[in-house]
């Protein structure tokens, strides 16, 4: 029988230790790393491809979300926390489970033998669980209403937090965005939609199918063909902005 | 509700001066102008005067005792009427019976008082709807006072609770994070596990204790905050290190309770939870004539952009102390490249 390569991702020392200790009577699970940051965490799966991660939500610089986002493996997650509030999030992510701190034994092992039944199934991860207890579809339902405030990319092996105040704007770019800041531009992989959805939209607005510019950042906006405008940039950038960006820009400058 | 007008001596002695103003007048009035005789002027002020200041005071029953609440006006109006119909026509009669007793003999005072009566009549309902005026306004005046004590009295419990809900709250966070650590340490350190449930307790108790607003001794802060530290430093180990620098004079004196509870968390947020490194974070606790001063000091990831809902805690402190000292300027932030210092001024005058 093949061992579940585990690793546990988690910056206290004695919640690894709780998870090590639970897990300890389970021979199918292997655990070959431990790490205490999402950076760590990264590399770590990168090099190592494991089965199965443990995952704390909040951790320094970098948290459990924004680090699968920069991850290539797509391994099967566990994700623990004392948030009760990341719950969608988590399942968005196809999360095997979230275990609420502090958890049972019990409730960690049947989270494992759900880690159990979709490796059996050939990780098939488009069908999500039907069988979460009544917390996690209680927890579900909540709404989230929180809009990003940093975005992570990875330049080569580095990673890089962007605060969403540096941002200037997003340019599409086929599968990715392009974002470009007042200390250079970092290529994401995203939909502008998703963007446009999370960014806070009292400061950014989509001025075109491939763009979305921080409104402070905009010098001025003058017609260049009929339905096109142009944008110019406290930067000198400048912009194309279609006449549905316009509208968009009226309704948020209010003329 | 009692008659408002013998409610005390000076609202009584008002009346009776009224009605003795009224008797003079009268008195002079009939002498000098309908030519009655002196003797007999006084006694028919004194009786039609004093008769109707005794039913002045009844009047006092329709007026309160027949008014179901939400009444409608035409009710009013016809409970009114009849009272006043009643009123004049008993003081009509009983004055007549009083002075045909007392000047039955006088033949041309007995002509006058008859021909009286229908001007007596207008004058009684007259002084019937003045004296219900004043009830009325007694009444609105009254009501009008208690409201007023009612919302004063509303002010003060609604800035209680204000205060109360402004106190820094436990953060269900930092305790879910603190019984997983414990439950981890059941496992593996039995006693400091115990240890721990000791330490996490009398925080819980300090902070449910001090519920009401009062002034605390800053050691006893101190000691609560240095068991909220020690158990961040169980969970967090190396990575938290704390310096305090508290001069022995300001150990006594006082300050709001639990309100540097929540500037040492949000300095722990700062340092701890978003730092990979290990940080530290400083107190000083220095005496100055008058006041208190408190800095709390960390370093932080200018990188990091702060979350929505951090700064709330500071907002909650900074409108506590303007609440309880009435001073807007007794707290301040500084931010340099990395480092986050918040001062604040405790007055020390001040009995709360």
């Amino acid at each position: 029988m093949n061992k579940i390569k585990t690793i546990i991702i988690e910056d206290e020392e004695l919640s690894r230790e709780l998870i090590k200790n639970f897990l300890k009577d389970l021979e199918d699970i292997e655990i070959i790393k431990e790490c205490e940051n999402g950076f760590e965490g990264i590399k770590a799966i990168n090099e190592l491809d494991p089965d199965l991660v443990f995952l704390d939500i909040q951790m320094p610089k970098l948290n459990g979300f924004e680090m699968l986002e920069l991850v290539d493996q797509s391994p099967e997650i566990i994700f623990i926390t004392a948030h009760n509030d990341y719950a969608i999030r988590a399942f968005e992510m196809n999360a095997v489970d979230y275990l609420l701190k502090p958890y049972s034994k019990d409730r960690l092992i049947s989270a494992v033998s759900r880690v159990r039944q979709r490796i059996a199934a050939g990780h098939d991860k488009s069908h999500p669980e039907p069988d979460r207890d009544d917390t996690i579809n209680r927890l579900i339902r909540q709404p989230l209403g929180d809009n990003l405030n940093r975005i992570v990319v990875k330049s080569g092996t580095r990673i890089r937090v962007i605060p969403v105040d540096r941002i200037i704007y997003l340019e599409a770019q086929d599968d990715y965005v392009m974002i470009y800041t007042d200390e250079g531009k970092h290529l994401k992989k995203g939909t502008m939609n998703h963007f446009e959805e999370h960014l806070d939209a009292d400061s950014f607005v989509r001025v075109h199918r491939s763009y979305i510019v921080k409104i402070d950042q905009v010098s001025m906006i003058e017609p260049y063909s009929r339905d096109n405008y142009i944008m110019k940039l406290k930067n000198g950038a400048q912009i194309r902005v279609s006449r549905k960006g316009l509208k968009n820009i009226r309704e948020k400058f209010n003329f | 509700m009692q008659n408002p007008l013998l409610n005390n001596r000076s609202s009584i002695v008002a009346y009776f001066l009224v009605w003795l103003i009224v008797i003079c007048v009268h008195v002079v009035l009939s002498s000098l102008y309908a030519g009655i005789p002196v003797h007999v002027a006084i006694g028919e002020g004194l009786t039609v005067n004093v008769l109707f200041a005794a039913i002045g005071l009844g009047l006092w029953f329709p007026v309160f005792y027949g008014k179901p609440a939400g009444e409608k006006v035409l009710n009013f109006i016809i409970r009114h009427i009849f009272a006043c119909l009643s009123a004049v026509a008993l003081w009509i009669v009983i004055q007549y019976v009083i002075l045909y007793s007392m000047f039955g003999s006088e033949t041309g005072y007995m002509d006058y008082l008859k021909r009286s009566i229908p001007w007596k009549s207008v004058t009684g309902i007259l002084y019937y709807w003045l004296i219900i005026l004043v009830y009325y306004l007694l009444i609105y005046y009254t009501n009008m006072k208690n409201s007023l004590v009612k919302e004063a009295r509303l002010e003060t419990l609604v800035r209680e609770s204000e205060l109360n809900s402004l106190k820094s709250q436990i953060n269900p966070h930092f305790l879910f994070n603190s019984l997983n650590s414990i439950s981890s340490l059941t496992l593996i350190h039995p006693e400091k596990a115990q240890e721990m449930i000791i330490k996490l307790s009398d925080f819980l108790r300090y902070s449910v204790a001090n519920k009401d607003e009062k002034l605390t001794p800053l050691h006893e802060e101190l000691e609560n905050i240095n068991r909220y530290l020690d158990i961040e430093k169980i969970r967090f180990g190396k990575r938290l290190s704390v310096h305090q620098i508290v001069d022995d004079m300001a150990l006594d004196m006082k300050l709001p309770g639990l309100i540097l509870q929540p500037l040492i968390e949000n300095a722990v947020k700062y340092s701890i939870y978003e730092n990979t490194e290990p940080a530290s974070i400083e107190l000083v606790c220095k005496p100055q004539p008058d006041v208190l001063l408190i800095t709390v000091r960390n370093q932080y990831d200018p990188e990091m952009k702060q979350k929505q809902g951090a700064g709330l805690g500071l907002q909650n402190i900074r409108n506590r102390l303007k609440i309880m000292y009435d001073q807007e300027d007794l707290i301040a932030i500084r931010k340099e490249v990395n480092t986050f210092e918040i001062r604040i001024v405790i007055p020390q005058n001040k009995s709360v």
